[in-house]
């Protein structure tokens, strides 16, 4: 019965036939303004689920994405930060400043859904008269997505700017983050950034299901700070009731013991039995059964006394140290207690499990040739979200958006080109094609 | 054309969050199941859901979802675990027993009008009892059906499936292989962010698989893996492997990509400071009153300054002036620099203190709450702001089966007498 389940699971989502399905938001026309991950995120995954993504860049370098890094980040003229929130989108270089620019960013808007974008607030409108204000007089159905660090109005909103860094500082969850006493621990990813742009995707597409309702679109806005003070569960109403700070609890879940990251001969394992009927399963898997029925570990209360959990803490150490990763991870399985080794980017490479389900992504590019980048996170059986082509160069799809949407002219489109109002990428790392690029790819 | 009020003061009206109870809600023409018991990720999904408006009907067994009971160990809301409260918000709360021939034809009746419906259980167990996507699709085709898990639906390790916990998610993820010090052990982050993320990423699918059915009438199943909800999180970590055989390390205060980006010691904590273009290094140096840094061969160009070594020489000069001030006198100098550039810098605030900052009470990033049973509650809102329809908090929590009556009259028709007898049967 089980194994019919997982045979029909498998056919049901089958990776080989997902090119072969509709897509969610086949028919939505997103207007990506935005910069290096927050904004770019945002239509990044709605274009995995099918929207189509028009993503405007400078002229001449583009979004700074393309140059971050050391030199060990370069590899084909571009930096590998630029491509994970730059699927499958239409690039084309037109400068905002510029009001004939200004001008081709209204006409874009006008025949668009959705609009996202992530300068300081208020720029757009004041700076660049493409602010959702005027946005909206030639598009009333337009969504406008805006994501900041502090949001538009409020005592931090203005001439203050955010990085992800900064938005794990003041949302508090650094100070929940690592051991008491020690220097802050960064959080290793940009997270206030891809979690802040993940729920901004989700207001843009519940503002959608309203206009699809009424007709009418609206101004949708996300502060990577409230985002992260969103996801801090009870850390605020802990706060409110004893008026003390939650405290930082390193790998051990306060909720939960034994819970923790515990070295292994080859790296790390994390660890976890919440229920008593797991903790049995790990003092079988112990080799002590008898820990089930002594009172300072019996029940989920007594094991949470911190004197038991370190008790509990040094005897798995003690296990895990004499085995490999995959050996806990087996006999854990075996056992029923929930382990998984703390994975790395060559293990992620490397799982069989997370390639069948393009969770790890090889696909082909016409102008990057063959990558393997992280594949979309949510499976959808009738229309499964999926990466289509990597990031471009500046200005990479400048003819065929200009053409396709806006009905250009070559005569127009040079004379543009001539004024500085459209370009393509310079001769500069970050911005252009790889050096044994021939042409390959280019639509018009 | 812009009209002459000034762009904040207008979008301060416009998101009023005193008047939000004016305005409409986007998702409140849709009915939602959550019966899902003792996943966090799940859960949230029917919280995003219930505060962008949906009616949410959270399906407990008699005993109640074992999150009632998840909270830190020296502090509950007159009992109740306060990861439950935190996030219960806007749900119907009732009983059903899926063990109970009654109880599964129920969850069925439901499952008949529902638009969406959340789990959590370890992939396979409902479809045991007939209340899978494969079944439920047949009663009505129009289901979103959102299974979560660990591992996934489908794939090599998806039969070996334990009970999802957001540490385990975070190891597989990558993601706390990434944090702490190089030469320490991984670090996991503090809150249950794999949840958030799993939650979020179901919403969103959710959202756009109805925005699919409304052309194909059809609904669809959908498979999250909080292990993946993160590892999408972790940008080019896969890419650099790939591409350059590089495997990512923990860097603690340093960067791979980016730098000055850290957090340095000041008079009163930590601070976050960055600026990590030229331009915005050269404003980090002048506030400093060190401009002669900014052409330092060690320090002008982001290729320097993203080397290992001078990360560490840089950090330590930064400290140097910034340890001699608080985190506001450092603040109020990065706000009066007249630019170029942009600095951004923050003070590394414990909750109580972000808890002191007029910014997020005034935007209504948190409320306090007086409810009648589970006393005053201090609770986080809703992170979008929306002009035309508003999230918002509406109930805190309800006690197990406190709507049982309402939601059964509504979909079944059950009175009193009837809902008595099959509590007494076991089936509520």
């Amino acid at each position: 019965m089980a194994r019919d389940y997982f045979r029909w699971a498998q056919a049901l989502f089958d990776p080989a036939r997902l090119h072969e399905k509709p897509e969610a938001l086949h028919g939505i026309r997103v207007l990506d303004l935005s910069v290096i991950i927050f904004g770019p995120a945002t239509a990044d995954f709605l274009g995995e689920l099918g929207a189509e993504v028009i993503k405007v860049e400078m002229p001449g370098q583009g979004d700074v994405t393309r140059i971050l890094g050391g030199a060990s980040f370069f590899w084909k003229n571009v930096s590998v930060a630029f491509f994970s929130q730059n699927h499958s989108k239409y690039h084309v270089g037109i400068d905002m400043h510029k009001p004939e620019g200004q001008g081709l960013v209204r006409k874009l808007a006008a025949r668009s859904d959705i609009v996202i974008e992530n300068f300081k607030a208020g720029c757009l409108e004041e700076k660049f008269g493409i602010g959702y204000r005027q946005l909206r007089e030639v598009n009333p159905r337009l969504i406008y997505v805006a994501n900041t660090g502090f949001g538009q109005w409020g005592p931090f909103a203005r001439g203050r700017a955010s990085y992800d860094g900064l938005a794990q500082a003041v949302s508090g969850l650094t100070a929940i983050t690592g051991l008491p006493g020690e220097h802050p621990t960064k959080i290793g990813n940009y997270i206030g950034d891809w979690f802040g742009a993940c729920m901004s995707a989700v207001g843009a597409l519940a503002a959608l299901h309203w206009r699809d309702r009424t007709g009418e679109g609206q101004f949708v806005e996300m502060a990577q700070c409230e985002g992260l003070l969103r996801a801090m569960d009870w850390t605020w109403l802990y706060a409110g009731l004893t008026k003390r700070d939650r405290p930082r609890t390193g790998n051990r879940d306060p909720v939960f013991s034994p819970s923790g990251v515990y070295r292994c001969k080859d790296g790390f394992v994390a660890l976890v039995a919440g229920t008593d009927a797991e903790f049995r399963r790990l003092a079988l898997m112990l080799g002590q059964p008898g820990l089930a029925r002594n009172p300072r570990f019996a029940t989920r209360e007594s094991r949470r006394n911190p004197e038991n959990a370190d008790r509990m803490d040094a005897l798995v150490q003690q296990w895990c140290e004499r085995r490999s990763r995959s050996q806990v991870e087996k006999t854990a399985r075996r056992f029923g207690v929930p382990a998984a080794p703390v994975m790395t980017g060559k293990d992620h490479y490397e799982s069989r499990h997370l390639r069948a389900r393009r969770s790890v992504w090889e696909h082909e590019d016409p102008v990057y040739g063959p990558m393997v980048e992280y594949g979309p996170a949510p499976k959808l059986s009738a229309t499964p979200a999926r990466i289509k082509w990597a990031g471009k160069p500046v200005g990479f799809h400048n003819e065929f958006v200009l053409k396709k949407i806006l009905g250009l002219s070559d005569d127009e489109i040079q004379s543009l080109t001539m004024a500085g109002v459209v370009g393509k990428w310079a001769d500069k790392v970050g911005a252009k094609p790889p050096d044994d690029w021939k042409g390959e790819g280019i639509l018009l | 054309m812009t009209e002459r009020v000034a762009w904040h003061e207008w979008i301060r009206r416009e998101e009023d969050p005193a008047r939000t109870s004016e305005r409409p809600e986007a998702l409140d023409d849709l009915v939602v199941l959550d019966i899902s018991q003792g996943h966090y990720g799940a859960f949230l999904t029917g919280t995003y859901l219930a505060e962008l408006g949906a009616e949410v009907i959270k399906v407990e067994p008699p005993g109640g979802d074992p999150i009632r009971r998840w909270g830190p160990p020296d502090a509950t809301a007159n009992g109740t675990g306060l990861a439950f409260v935190a996030e219960a918000r806007n749900k119907y709360c009732v009983t059903l027993n899926l063990d109970k021939r009654q109880g599964r034809t129920m969850l069925k009746g439901l499952g008949a009008r529902a638009d969406v419906l959340i789990e959590g259980f370890s992939p396979g167990y409902l479809d045991r009892l007939g209340l899978g996507y494969r079944q439920l699709s047949k009663i009505n085709p129009r289901l979103i059906y959102v299974a979560c898990s660990t591992y996934g639906q489908f794939g090599p390790n998806a039969t070996a499936q334990t009970g999802e916990y957001d540490l385990i998610d975070q190891a597989l993820s990558g993601l706390i292989h990434l944090t702490g010090d190089p030469d320490g052990p991984p670090i996991r982050v503090g809150s249950w962010i794999s949840a958030y993320a799993q939650a979020a990423w179901a919403s969103m699918a959710i959202l756009a698989a109805l925005y699919w059915r409304k052309t194909s009438q059809q609904g669809q199943m959908i498979d999250v893996s909080g292990a993946e909800a993160l590892l999408r999180y972790l940008e080019y970590t896969v890419l650099l492997y790939h591409a350059t055989n590089q495997v990512r390390g923990r860097m603690g205060l340093y960067e791979l990509a980016v730098f000055p980006y850290t957090f340095v010691r000041v008079k009163d904590g930590y601070a976050f400071i960055a600026g990590y273009t030229d331009l915005n290094f050269q404003a980090i140096c002048r506030v400093m009153g060190r401009p002669e840094l900014a052409r330092d061969p060690r320090f002008n160009t982001t290729l320097q300054r993203t080397r290992l070594e001078n990360e560490v020489l840089l950090r330590d000069e930064i400290e140097k002036w910034s340890a001699t001030l608080t985190a506001d006198e450092i603040l109020k100098q990065v706000l009066a620099d007249p630019g170029p550039g942009i600095i951004v810098f923050g003070p590394m605030n414990a909750p109580t203190k972000v808890l002191q900052e007029a910014h997020w009470w005034e935007r209504g990033c948190f409320r306090t709450v007086a409810d009648p049973l589970y006393g005053e509650l201090l609770l986080q809102m809703p992170a979008w702001r929306m002009t035309r329809t508003p999230p918002r908090l509406k109930w805190a929590c309800r006690p197990l089966g406190y709507h049982n009556e309402h939601v059964y009259q509504k979909y079944f028709g059950l009175g009193p007498g009837r809902l008595a007898e099959l509590k007494s049967q076991g089936v509520l």
